[in-house]
């Protein structure tokens, strides 16, 4: 078991990778009463094209999601009931590119990571099962539908990827899950479920050497072959944006809008890929947070209100910054806005604000080590890119007003912009 | 195996007629700084003290400004800093939050904590003013930044069918309110009666400040004690916390929106909130019936009939509101009621196996335990118990849980009567 210790944060890792290959780290934290374990496979909604060992295979949209509940329920029992019994709080998410499973609890730690490690391990599906589960998420797929937030941030997906299938529903449509079989679940789950292909992370209440024992013990019980080698397959990206504009009807109070940045570029892994991430976090805090003359002067003119929020997604092969929330008049904002980004691209970024918003992100990452949630999601996410969340104060600090200024440069290009917009079917008839 | 029960363990006293509860913790990376002020639930002054978070929130006299307050916010390393209103049964509570990183993380850095707690007594206690009241630029745009805030109540389908529902349901009570108040009020609000309401409201309405962190008791008694003076009398005794009502007979409302998917709510009224005996009861009675994967509404209306994604039951302590609420098809609206009423039913006739017992124990026992990792959720535990003047320590109500059989549940359950069932459904279907 390696052991690192992170001095400016005042934390330690214990780290060991299993001979089946799983990896596995552990972060005790004094104090907490509970625990909080997530296990995670490196599959998500994209991979929906792939092959390993076998023939090259096309699944349905939306399978990794459903392969996700499907886990849960076993030919006797709902694993749910397992958790519960042990006092555990237990769940799972789907995102773009992984699969969490986790739990959280104050006792019976030892218990709840056997049942975790053991239900993930050990998949049970049946045509009956998988069509009862059709009603269920076709219901979450409606309920998202509803969601104007998430139809505006799905819609500028859309608009930025022409081809790559970050613009697909993680959840599919009614009509992909439709086509979702046993076998397939099979096939995926036989392809992406490898613990070669995953990562358990444990960080709360616990002591490390106990715990990694406990699960060199229930990896040791179980037969796996050998790692598999998973080839990806993901269409041709093309480097422009696919739609510059794109609106859709839903009832709200005020119309919403999201504007995007296209990343060009791409194909990071590691420290430069962290670094990137954290230089254009760090500019999007300078030019749009709340201490910007830009959003000072868009809020006094009522042209955003405390809705209003930026970030920027890194991943090796697709990465996009977002802006944007509420607005009585999305044209209006995203003139204003261009017209503020254009003049800062001249005029570059000051000394004195990149200070203050360095000073601010600095601030914002020691507040989120205090969520064991966040650390044990953060550090898989990053993990899976080969960099490392106890990277992030170091990398911080190291970067320069210059780094700034060339990713601003870099980043805003008004071709590789494009906009969302959701507002009720009514709005153009009664302005506010 | 048994685990020792902690503790949450304020210590309060009194600074200025302001009640102070300071939390020494060393197990957080920040210190968290809540201020909370408790004002009667009212048609009266909901929209006033809704708006006065606003107005608070932009500029004080020291930083008269918002890009200044804002700047000022990202030197103390990106303090999070909140003001806002919520409801509580019958009350209207306008907080103060502010959370910044602790010293001991930052190189070279003091007195991050003294300026973090002047920067709330200048939120609190010298606000930025013109002519001796508000002023009128903040107070024109806070207006339009709340009624857009009112307006989008409806972006949220389950939140919107919430209020709806209690809107319906409790009809002339003050629980019907929305937190943030009504846009009809907002014309008559001025700088002026906005300052004098103000004035009244920190003078003498009931305030307490809560301070957790890696801190001493008497440094920030010190601090207080010098950024937040201020002359209070005795605090104003307010109406009572929630007013109950005996249902006459179930009604049944149903609004139509363009939406994709129906949300169903059935609001009960359970004649049993936070200050009583039987509270521990209720809250077992709701894990049983809808609080978590394993209870009644999550097998029977997901899992076994498979019409919902989400199917759960929730608790208001303080006015005692049980909702349970499901994503439906509309179509399906009959066949769900009936599922879920079928639910409650079993619990008030004690049909819960030993096993639910076990389990909705276990879960809400842990839920509770969970608290102690969150600043912010030690600070709500806490003042749930001043508000309704019952505090409970947590090892109390996990007793008091763990004790908890299947009559009491069966018992408490019986008092639950359904109220209102309600549908936001879409256009399509007849209404």
């Amino acid at each position: 078991m390696q052991v690192t210790t992170f001095e400016q944060v005042n934390e330690t890792i214990y780290h060991e990778k299993l001979p089946n290959g799983l990896r596995v780290y552990l972060l005790p934290k004094t104090g907490f009463s509970k625990t909080y374990a997530v296990f995670t496979t490196r599959y998500g909604s994209i991979d929906s094209h792939f092959r390993a060992g076998g023939e090259e295979t096309i699944v349905p949209d939306g399978i990794a999601h459903f392969l996700e509940h499907k886990l849960f329920e076993k030919k006797d029992r709902d694993v749910f009931q397992d958790f519960s019994r042990n006092g555990a709080s237990s769940n799972a998410f789907t995102s773009f590119n992984r699969t969490a499973y986790l739990f959280s609890s104050t006792e019976q730690v030892v218990e709840n990571l056997n049942t975790l490690l053991d239900f993930v391990q050990d998949p049970y599906f049946s045509d009956q099962s998988v069509e009862k589960e059709k009603g269920i998420i076709g219901q979450e797929i409606q309920m998202y539908d509803d969601n104007p937030d998430w139809k505006v941030y799905m819609n500028l997906l859309k608009a930025l990827y022409q081809k790559h299938p970050v613009r697909i529903e993680i959840a599919g449509t009614i009509e992909s899950i439709s086509r979702i079989t046993k076998e397939a679940l099979y096939r995926c789950y036989e392809t992406f479920y490898h613990p070669g292909n995953m990562l358990l992370f444990v960080v709360g209440a616990i002591d490390p050497e106990q715990i990694m024992q406990v699960i060199r013990d229930n990896q040791a019980r179980k037969q796996f072959p050998p790692v598999p080698r998973i080839e990806r397959f993901f269409p041709e990206e093309p480097g422009e944006v696919g739609m510059k504009r794109i609106e859709h009807h839903l009832p709200v109070g005020l119309p919403k809008c999201l504007i995007g940045y296209k990343e060009t570029n791409l194909g990071l892994t590691g420290q430069a890929l962290l670094k990137q991430e954290l230089t254009t976090k760090l500019v999007l805090e300078i030019l749009f947070g709340t201490s910007s003359v830009l959003y000072q002067k868009l809020y006094d003119s009522g042209l955003i209100t405390e809705s209003f929020d930026f970030d920027y997604t890194a991943e090796t092969a697709y990465a996009y910054s977002l802006l944007g929330g509420d607005t009585p008049d999305p044209d209006e904002l995203v003139k204003v806005l261009n017209g503020e980004v254009e003049r800062i691209l001249e005029q570059g970024i000051s000394t004195e604000d990149f200070e203050r918003s360095r000073r601010k992100k600095i601030g914002q990452f020691l507040r989120a080590l205090n969520s064991v949630e966040y650390i044990a999601n953060q550090f898989t996410s990053y993990k899976f890119n080969e960099t490392d969340l106890f990277d992030v104060l170091p990398v911080l600090e190291s970067i320069t007003l210059d780094d700034a200024n060339r990713r601003l440069r870099e980043h805003f290009q008004p071709e590789q912009q494009a906009v969302s917009i959701v507002r009720s079917a009514s709005t153009k008839e009664q302005p506010f | 195996m048994s685990v020792p029960i902690p503790e949450i363990a304020f210590e309060t006293t009194q600074v200025n007629g302001l009640n102070l509860h300071v939390l020494p913790a060393k197990k957080f990376k920040t210190t968290t700084i809540v201020v909370c002020i408790e004002q009667a639930l009212s048609e009266e002054n909901v929209t006033k003290t809704a708006l006065l978070a606003h107005v608070l929130k932009r500029a004080t006299a020291r930083f008269p400004d918002s890009k200044q307050l804002r700047e000022h916010l990202d030197f103390l390393y990106g303090a999070v800093f909140d003001v806002d209103v919520a409801k509580k049964g019958e009350r209207q509570i306008l907080q103060v939050y502010l959370e910044l990183p602790q010293e001991q993380y930052l190189s070279a850095e003091t007195a991050l904590l003294e300026q973090a707690i002047q920067f709330v007594g200048d939120v609190l206690l010298r606000p930025y003013l013109e002519n001796g009241v508000f002023a009128e630029k903040y107070i024109l745009s806070e207006k339009e930044a709340l009624r857009k805030r009112i307006e989008s109540v409806v972006d949220d389908k389950i939140k919107y069918a919430n209020q709806r529902i209690t809107e319906e349901m409790c009809k002339g009570e003050p629980f019907a309110l929305l937190v943030y108040g009504r846009v009809e009020d907002l014309p008559a609000i001025s700088g002026e009666n906005l300052y004098r309401y103000w004035k009244e409201l920190i003078a003498r309405n009931p305030i307490d400040i809560f301070v957790v962190g890696d801190v001493e008791q008497k440094q920030i008694e010190e601090y207080i004690g010098r950024h937040l003076a201020i002359e209070r009398g005795l605090a104003k005794q307010l109406p009572p916390l929630a007013v109950q009502k005996q249902v006459s007979e179930i009604r049944e409302v149903i609004d139509q929106l363009d939406v994709t998917q129906g949300k169903l709510n059935i609001g009960c009224r359970t004649h049993v909130t936070y200050r009583d005996d039987d509270y521990p009861a209720l809250v077992m009675a709701n894990g049983v019936l809808g609080g978590f994967p394993h209870s009644k509404l999550f097998i029977n209306v997901r899992e076994k009939a498979s019409l919902a994604y989400y199917a759960v039951s929730r608790l208001e302590s303080h006015k005692g509101v049980l909702m349970m609420m499901a994503g439906i098809d509309a179509a399906n609206y009959e066949k769900a009621v009936s599922i879920m009423k079928e639910q409650l039913q079993l619990v008030r006739d004690g049909n819960i196996s030993e096993m639910e017992l076990a389990q909705t124990k276990a879960t809400i026992v842990n839920q509770y335990r969970e608290l102690m990792d969150s600043a912010r959720m030690m600070i709500e535990f806490t003042y749930n118990g001043r508000l309704s003047g019952r505090r409970r320590t947590l090892s109390e109500l996990l007793r008091q849980i763990q004790d908890i059989g299947i009559e009491e549940i069966r018992r408490v359950a019986d008092k639950v009567q359904i109220d209102t069932i309600y549908l936001l459904r879409d256009r399509k279907g007849g209404a």
